[in-house]
């Protein structure tokens, strides 16, 4: 099963950028020391493509809430808590059968240090290495009326899982390139580990239109399209390999930004182009991502 | 009573131009690295907040912050500097006029 993996794919993309950044990965412009951003996403993952004789169908609706705070103006600290809603349905001897939970999930932290700048006038680039790890936070022992569900449905994964990974952003008021690689170990818990992550994003966004006020700091509208290639190790069960899981999925999405001085609202839609998964590991449809910061 | 009302009409007038010779003074920073407003808007918030800065105003495609001051305040370089230094940003130069 990939349900875990997904999910933690739902949190972790997009979760850390801040400014006029990609939307589905992370950036390294700056935030001001001593100031703060929130961001609230909305996002809707479907998987239905399923090579198995189970016919699953797995809907993940998730509701990360990020906190990110200039420690300095090159230290800058992120927190993001996951709500999390996941049903999967699949076809059972006793008839076609809902499993769902909600919650918390599980808690990331991380920081993102600017190693390096080059500032010109309306341009910047910048290169930020970044490390943070996930907490067991989410529940982890979740039943339904069939019983404790798997430990892929779980909210929690029950395990500390380190990540670390570097992102480079080269922006001016016209267009944005970002490029960022991280990769995530997921720890065993509960008799249950998820295999690790990779990822290399890559994203080219462009102004399409600059309105606002005429005497105050303008706003743009960005439109652009980012990828995303994901790796991710087979799930080990009491140290089992599963080889229903794991694999490779290359996504594309077009996306939109709308940004004023003190708010992005923004929307992508990532669709898997290529899916070289393990076994039966249950295929992607889509996942749709709303998302609105606040400079305050 | 005639004389009364030249002198409060004199003295309004004096009151009334003093308050516009005592205008202040208006920076113009050469700011390096801004390329969006929710950027710039770290900077604002930086000098909005510096006692004595009246307005902020931007011309990104320029480069350029505007800052105007009270009459009476002063901003140094070095502090301008730290401002920008501390919203993420490189301060090139800056020149200042009277308003």
């Amino acid at each position: 099963m990939t349900v875990r993996w997904l999910c933690g794919l739902l949190l972790f993309s997009g979760a850390f950028q801040l400014s006029a950044a990609p939307v589905t990965f992370n950036t390294a412009l700056p935030v001001s020391k001593g100031e703060g951003v929130v961001r609230v996403q909305a996002k809707y993952l479907s998987a239905s493509d399923d090579p198995g004789s189970m016919n699953r169908e797995l809907t993940v609706k998730a509701l990360p809430v990020v906190g990110v705070w200039g420690i300095t103006s090159r230290w800058t600290l992120f927190g993001i808590a996951p709500l999390l809603d996941k049903t999967m349905a699949l076809d059972m001897p006793s008839g076609r059968t809902k499993r769902r939970v909600n919650g918390l999930g599980d808690v990331t932290a991380m920081v993102r240090y600017t190693a390096y700048s080059q500032d010109q006038p309306g341009r910047t680039v910048r290169i930020a290495p970044f490390t943070g790890i996930e907490m067991p936070t989410g529940k982890d022992d979740e039943q339904d009326t069939l019983g404790r569900l798997p430990g892929s449905l779980q909210p929690g994964s029950g395990a500390w899982n380190p990540l670390i990974g570097v992102v480079t952003t080269a922006q001016s008021l016209q267009q944005e390139w970002g490029l960022s690689t991280s990769y995530k170990l997921n720890n065993e818990a509960n008799n249950f580990e998820r295999g690790d992550e990779a990822r290399l994003d890559l994203s080219y966004h462009r102004r399409i239109r600059v309105g606002g006020p005429a005497d105050g700091l303008p706003h743009f509208l960005y439109a652009g399209v980012e990828s995303n290639w994901v790796w991710r190790g087979k799930n080990q069960n009491n140290g089992l390999k599963d080889s229903d899981s794991g694999g490779a999925t290359l996504y594309l999405a077009p996306t939109l930004q709308y940004i004023t001085r003190r708010t992005v609202a923004e929307i992508a839609l990532q669709r898997p182009v290529v899916q070289n998964l393990n076994g039966n590991a249950l295929k992607q449809d889509f996942i749709l991502t709303l998302s609105l910061r606040v400079n305050y | 009573m005639g004389v009364n009302k030249l002198i409060l009409l004199t003295t309004i007038t004096l009151l009334w131009n003093a308050s516009l010779l005592a205008a202040g003074t208006q920076y113009n920073l050469r700011v390096d690295g801004l390329s969006c407003p929710f950027c710039a808007y770290g900077i604002e918030k930086k000098l909005i907040r510096t006692e004595g800065v009246e307005s902020v105003a931007f011309d990104l495609e320029k480069g350029l912050v505007i800052v105007k001051v009270e009459e009476g305040v002063a901003l140094t370089e070095g502090q301008l500097k730290q401002l920008v230094d501390d919203a993420g940003f490189t301060l090139r130069s800056v020149s200042e006029q009277p308003l």
